[in-house]
């Protein structure tokens, strides 16, 4: 049995330079377990990256990873050209608002309305003294947050609350918030694995629009291969946290694919 | 017989047998013993007798003969044990609502998801044990000495007592909340106190709103017996009766206490229903 493994040459330094996410030798394990094994990824502004991979393959644990949730054995993690990991506290938490992320279980606050959700991604920006109830929130968040709401095409339901949302609504008004955070990197964790096909291509159109016209550097996590190959300008394919190839979707083929989703054939 | 029934077809693999000696029945048989131990300890501990209630029968049906008619005077009975019922219901809204802060505060430090350290966690859990454990009649006790008799020491006692229940109530209502929303905001770069207020608060608003009323009308029932110590309220005037042997008077004040306590009790849960 032949192992596929097609690793495309690591980029010259200018492009690590340019990427406004660079990871390099990450590395994690949980108790034995090796999750993550030397994975190295580059994401630059107005790229949407498509990360595939079976269960358990460390897809979204270097994402977690990169914002912090988990703190990797090993590795470099550059934010828009800063190194991030072994930070805690303060720094953890300013590091934090370059990146932002778009989870599979979307977790929006349920009694809040849309735009309310949509503020608390600028919390950050905001003092204390004006966070802490809903109605203090500055005007500038409130106007910034609608605009935001406009980039996803929700702004009419931003007095709704989100539990009166379709699903797909709600990972809009998620992805709203991601951008009302400012960041410069947006990382998305099965974004559309518990969502319809259709409200699953909406979702993706407005991530693959973030990258084309607004310039971010998206990475997300995928389970449906036919969407990577459809909306991202490059696809990674994780096995058993090791790198198994980094391709422009056109080069992506079913045999690739195979690997990536063949049973645990340990060597 | 048919070749398409069930019994007819050949099974994959037969069911797994019952087996009575089974490790959970023979662990039963120990703890059934120890649990028909620990009742015949506490009978005679409790000092439980038949006949005493048997041979005492007599002393309850002349309590009861005394106290049958109600006093039903109204300048003299009636209407100070309504002003004093009010009393009793103030002191249980506010030893219920002034506690709101403290409760809140340490319930916030003093659960797992949302307290800042460990020690932190362990001095306010610890607090709000000590607060839990002592029952409201002593805090009472030691308030009435330190301020004197009256409403206001009650109200002192509910409040103390009433942090340490509600504060640990409402802990484990946070621990139990979705940590989804509030990891979401923590990625965000929100800070811990607007992860509480934005995240936390809102997704326990119901629960806290539920054991609030649920708390209003355990203190309202409590308030009856801090008025036993000096503590003001109904309490105090049926503690009088009691000592005076108006044994009338007494049932016309429990009456009104029990219209008390059920409006309470029906308002709390017709509330808590609204909002669950």
């Amino acid at each position: 049995m032949t192992r596929l493994r097609v690793v495309s040459p690591a980029p010259p330094r200018e492009e690590i330079e340019a990427a406004a996410l660079s990871i390099r030798g990450l590395r994690k394990s949980f108790r034995s377990r090796l999750v993550l094994d030397d994975v190295d990824l580059d994401v630059r502004p107005g790229e949407l990256v498509a990360i595939l991979g079976a269960n358990g393959s460390g897809k979204s644990t270097a994402l977690r990873c990169v914002v912090g949730l988990v703190e990797p054995d090993d590795g470099s993690i550059l934010l828009a050209g800063r190194e991030v990991v072994g930070l805690r506290g303060d720094g953890l938490t300013a590091s934090r608002r370059e990146a932002a992320m778009i989870f599979q279980h979307i977790n929006l606050v349920k009694r809040l309305t849309a735009l309310d959700n949509v503020c608390c991604g600028g919390l950050a920006r905001v003092p204390t003294s004006r966070s802490l109830l809903r109605m203090t929130f500055p005007d500038h968040l409130r106007q910034e947050a609608m605009r935001c709401l406009d980039r996803v095409g929700l702004a009419d339901r931003a007095a709704e609350r989100v539990t009166r949302l379709s699903g797909g609504q709600q990972q809009l008004i998620a992805i709203a918030r991601a951008l009302c955070q400012r960041a410069s990197v947006i990382l998305a964790d099965e974004p559309v694995s518990a969502l319809d096909p259709a409200a699953a291509g909406r979702v993706m159109r407005v991530l693959r629009m973030l990258a084309g016209e607004e310039g971010l550097a998206v990475a997300a996590v995928l389970h449906q291969p036919e969407l990577a190959k459809r909306y991202a300008d490059r696809v990674v394919g994780l096995v058993a946290g090791r790198l198994a190839f980094d391709l422009p979707p056109d080069e992506v083929d079913p045999d690739l694919l195979d690997a990536l989703y063949a049973p645990d054939e340990q060597g | 017989m048919s070749a398409g029934t069930p019994t007819a077809r050949e099974v994959v693999a037969p069911p797994p047998r019952l087996r009575l000696w089974s490790r959970p029945f023979l662990l039963g048989i120990p703890v059934a013993v120890a649990l028909i131990v620990v009742h015949v300890l506490a009978w005679n501990a409790t000092e439980i007798s038949g006949t005493a209630l048997v041979q005492g029968w007599h002393g309850m049906v002349d309590f009861v003969g005394q106290a049958v008619p109600p006093d039903l005077r109204w300048n003299e009975v009636v209407e100070p044990a309504l002003r004093a019922t009010e009393v009793t219901l103030y002191m249980g809204l506010l030893g219920t609502t002034l506690s709101i802060p403290p409760a809140l505060l340490l319930a916030v430090l003093g659960a797992r998801t949302t307290t800042p350290n460990v020690v932190v966690y362990q001095l306010a859990r610890t607090l709000l044990s000590f607060l839990r454990a002592v029952p409201e009649v002593v805090f009472a006790l030691v308030f009435v000495t330190a301020v004197g008799l009256g409403p206001f020491p009650g109200v002192l006692a509910l409040l103390v007592h009433n942090v340490g229940v509600m504060g640990k109530l409402w802990s484990e209502s946070i621990e139990e909340i979705d940590r989804g929303p509030v990891e979401a905001l923590e990625v965000a770069g929100a800070r811990r106190s607007q992860l509480v207020a934005n995240a936390v608060v809102p997704a326990v608003a119901p629960q806290f709103v539920g054991l609030l009323l649920y708390r209003f009308d355990v203190n309202v029932r409590s308030s009856l017996v801090l008025g036993l110590v000096g503590a003001g309220g109904i309490g105090f005037l049926i503690n009088q009766s009691i000592s005076l042997f108006r044994f009338d008077e007494m049932l016309t004040q429990i009456l009104i206490v029990l219209v008390l306590v059920i409006a309470v009790d029906n308002l709390s849960a017709f509330v808590r229903r609204r909002i669950a």
